[in-house]
């Protein structure tokens, strides 16, 4: 009887033992991890990149300079009438390999329509035909980042903080720009403006040219 | 005592033993494919494709793009398929380096676990070309040629909102949660559907871009709230299975899906309506680039861009003719 208690207590510390060592070898090397879905993004992203700390140096530095390599816009609609496919070699821009290619464009433009989303702009003195809308709703994609030519995606370890350059220039495009031109734009007016046009389909893209303004001031 | 010592042999080392063998075999691990690399002698030189998952048409479409435009340059290439498990991954590598592989085409398991895979064929002399996921390093592979996920997916919130309108319930499902792509088109899309208070998400979940996942996944979701209008799937395997389990559900024409990638089943659901939209990716674009950007290095060019942007397009019943076995037709 004690004999058999003794082994059984042994058979229970044995048992014990294993489950214990099990536990441990689980705790070392755990066959799977329960991760929050945020939490795991947080760890593939770039905690270290700060987009407002990036974008606030392109936006005071790099992005005014660039406006002195804008195409005038009046010259790229008469080269894009001609032939859009001269008018694409000599001033489109592309990010990458693919049929999408981006317009920088500047010029001053008078205002023959307005909408909630748009401003439409006309360079003939006697036109009331849009050939240019400055897009003043939500302003989303990379026309600006990419359209300007820049920045380099190459230079970007990680695209993740490439696309928030995008939505941190985009954010200042709705702070900074849009409410000046919105609240002082009429029917008549003259607005100087530099901004991106992205050309998807040259059947709708191209004539009018829709632009992000990255710089717009009424005259 | 000896009593003892065998019970604990047998309840304590042998769990230990099978648990060291099981992570042994996984390691070492090597697909058929890998094995017949091993052993080829044309005479040839030898391209690797080492691909994330064989377990999705897309990226069988990939895999097979580039080993068939390495043929035709020349070389004898052969397929690796990962299954989407880094310890697979590694041992490819491990197995590529000392088989005397002259470039690898590489489309990894995840962003930063792979960085070392590539950084050790670099140390080999080997270069790595990467198609469609990126590794977030710029001074690893040789060049990264990779959709343009964000604005493909910023195309697709635009058209979200156009069809589902500024009102309404919606799920999305999420790839894999290591991948860049995941982010990237998850993070496109919210861009635009974000700004439309009245959308709102009722739920955000990962089915690792798998089909079988997808249905899984989306079947409690739908019965938790079956007044969902829309599903955003991160690609299109799981636009597929979100809508056979609709489809299931009997709610297939009232839930629009949205998916990603360009596969050839969805654009045939979106030109018969039963699939909303789609991103179109280009595979074989990508995947020929990177043969083609391999061989100039095999020919002794050695610049080349680190990342190359690959524009994604917007696929809908509007322009869906256009497009079929994986590209433009």
């Amino acid at each position: 009887m004690t004999r058999s208690r003794r082994t059984s207590r042994t058979s229970w510390y044995l048992r014990a033992g294993s489950l214990a060592a099990v536990a441990v070898l689980f705790w070392l090397v755990p066959p799977f991890r329960v991760v929050n879905l945020q939490a795991a993004h947080r760890q593939t992203f770039d905690a270290t990149f700060n987009p407002s700390a990036f974008v606030e140096k392109l936006w005071t530095e790099l992005l005014p300079k660039s406006v002195d390599r804008a195409t005038d816009a009046a010259s790229l609609l008469a080269a894009i009438q001609q032939s859009p496919t001269a008018a694409k070699t000599k001033h489109a821009r592309s990010a990458g390999l693919g049929d999408t290619y981006y317009y920088f464009v500047k010029g001053d433009g008078r205002v023959v329509a307005m909408t909630k989303d748009g401003i439409s702009l006309s360079f003939d003195p006697d036109g009331a035909t849009a050939q240019v809308i400055l897009e003043t709703g939500n302003i989303f994609g990379n026309s600006i980042r990419d359209g300007t030519g820049v920045l380099d995606v190459s230079d970007f370890p990680n695209s993740q903080d490439f696309n928030a350059i995008s939505s941190e220039i985009n954010r200042r495009i709705e702070e900074r720009v849009l409410p000046g031109l919105r609240g002082k734009a009429v029917v008549g007016a003259v607005v100087r403006f530099a901004g991106c046009a992205q050309i998807t389909d040259e059947k709708t893209d191209l004539n009018p040219l829709r632009v992000i303004p990255l710089t717009a001031e009424v005259r | 005592m000896t009593s003892f010592i065998q019970r604990f042999l047998r309840l304590a080392v042998l769990p230990l033993f099978v648990w060291v063998v099981a992570l042994f075999t996984v390691s070492c691990d090597k697909s058929p494919a890998a094995n017949e690399a091993s052993g080829t002698a044309s005479g040839k030189p030898k391209v690797a494709v080492i691909i994330s998952t064989l377990n999705n048409p897309w990226f069988v479409v990939l895999a097979n793009t580039a080993r068939d435009r390495a043929t035709e340059l020349g070389y004898e290439a052969t397929i690796f398929d990962s299954q989407n498990d880094p310890a697979k991954e590694a041992a490819h590598y491990e197995n590529t380096l000392s088989s005397g592989y002259k470039a690898v085409l590489f489309n990894p398991t995840d962003a930063d676990g792979s960085i070392a895979n590539v950084r050790k064929a670099k140390a080999a002399g080997v270069p790595v070309f990467c198609m469609d996921r990126e590794v977030n390093a710029t001074d690893a592979a040789t060049s990264q040629i990779l959709s343009d996920n964000y604005s493909g997916c910023v195309a697709l919130g635009q058209y979200f909102v156009k069809q589902v309108g500024e009102q309404g319930k919606y799920v999305e499902l999420l790839g894999l949660v290591g991948d860049n792509n995941t982010w990237n088109r998850s993070k496109g899309f919210h861009s635009v559907v974000d700004r439309y208070p009245g959308l709102k998400m009722v739920a955000q979940q990962s089915a690792d871009f798998d089909r079988a996942k997808a249905l899984e996944v989306l079947e409690p979701i739908m019965q938790a709230n079956p007044d969902i209008q829309a599903v955003f799937c991160g690609n299109d395997a799981m636009a597929m299975g979100a809508y056979q389990a609709l489809v299931s559900a009997g709610r297939a024409d009232k839930v629009k899906v949205f998916g990603f990638d360009g596969a050839d089943d969805v654009v045939k659901l979106i030109a018969e309506g039963k699939i909303a939209a789609t991103g179109m990716q280009f595979p074989k674009l990508m995947a020929r680039t990177a043969a083609e950007c391999a061989d100039k290095y095999l020919r002794g060019e050695r610049t080349f861009p680190q990342k190359t942007p690959v524009a994604v397009e917007l696929v809908t019943k509007d322009n869906v003719a256009k497009f079929g076995d994986y590209g433009r037709k």
